[in-house]
């Protein structure tokens, strides 16, 4: 069972992500959900990748690992990368 | 006429092996065993394998296998200056190293395990395409430092009689950090040594390498007009576009 701050916490993730996807590449909002994957989906490639990092980094203040971004497929997959690197 | 150039092609890949190997083990350590920081160091080595590359060049000129002219070099080597050119021929990048010595170059990850060019890519402190992370980073560290980088954006040679395609890491990069992107728009007639072309298949006639430095182009505009990816994706484009052109109307 998670908590009400844990659910908040992927939620806000989430959005973060969201946002992110949209301002860096001008993605329709209603493309990016959950079980999107990034690479067949979304069409982000190992070099978009690094800005994406790039602006999580920023956000959060905290950097993804290659070796954990590398196990990424999905949006939700990140969002959970997102949210192991900020509990660590 | 055919079989000497054919012998003389096999020399010069000879050469280039035993140069790689004096150079890269004897010629290189002496010169970073030398006093100087880093930075010294590596413009002392780029320097001697710039005039390594150049002296090679001539040889396969002298030795009949090709000839070749290269307009523009004054242009090459600007501090920031992301260079940016096709990639018709394995040896390409002999012409520009040797005549832009003082730039690093982005190089696939597998001449770092090749026996021949092990030594010198790495004391020369070029840029491995491996991982698109840690490439993307240090190429823009190079450029912030006020190195130029060549970059050959289609990632591999040319594939023959297929439209270019471009990866995007070159605009990522200059996107980045660059002060300026040049196109360098490199013809090779009859082609040779292109991509899936073994060395001994040599063309009926001597190969010509026409290497020409075109138009700067400002990365700030398209800075300007997007967030990273988007004017990445935006400069990559024109690239393609100014290639094309480039390529059609040779001087």
């Amino acid at each position: 069972m998670m908590t009400t701050d844990q659910i908040r916490d992927v939620q806000e993730i989430y959005q973060m992500i969201r946002s992110a996807l949209v301002e860096l590449f001008g993605l329709e909002p209603a493309r990016i959900t959950p079980e999107a994957r990034l690479a067949d989906d979304l069409e982000i490639d190992s070099i978009d990748a690094v800005d994406l990092v790039d602006q999580v980094r920023r956000t959060t203040g905290r950097k993804i690992s290659a070796e954990d971004f590398r196990a990424v497929r999905t949006v939700r997959d990140l969002a959970q990368a997102v949210q192991r690197v900020l509990r660590s | 006429m055919y079989y000497w150039r054919l012998f003389a092609t096999a020399l010069c890949f000879a050469v280039f092996g035993g140069g790689c190997l004096v150079l890269g083990l004897l010629v290189f350590p002496a010169l970073l065993a030398l006093p100087g920081g880093v930075h010294a160091r590596r413009v002392r080595v780029r320097r001697a394998l710039g005039a390594a590359l150049r002296w090679f060049a001539n040889f396969m000129r002298g030795a009949g296998v090709l000839t070749y002219e290269f307009e523009g070099i004054e242009r090459l080597g600007r501090p920031g200056q992301v260079i940016v050119a096709n990639h018709p021929s394995l040896i390409d990048v002999i012409f520009l190293l040797g005549f832009s010595p003082s730039s690093s170059c982005i190089v696939k990850q597998a001449l770092w395990s090749n026996p021949f060019t092990r030594w010198p890519v790495s004391a020369a402190g070029y840029v491995s395409n491996s991982p698109t992370d840690i490439m993307v980073e240090c190429a823009a560290a190079a450029l912030r430092e006020g190195q130029s980088v060549i970059i050959f954006p289609e990632g591999t040679r040319t594939v023959p009689e297929q439209p270019l395609h471009f990866h995007r890491g070159a605009a990522a990069i200059a996107i980045r950090a660059a002060s300026v992107v040049t196109p360098v728009y490199i013809l090779c007639e009859p082609p040779t040594l292109a991509k899936g072309n073994p060395w001994y298949r040599i063309p009926a006639r001597r190969a010509h390498f026409s290497l020409r430095t075109g138009t700067d182009i400002d990365p700030g505009p398209f800075r300007h007009f997007a967030a990273g990816p988007i004017a990445a994706r935006e400069l990559n484009e024109h690239l393609l576009r100014v290639f094309a052109r480039g390529l059609d109307c040779p001087p």
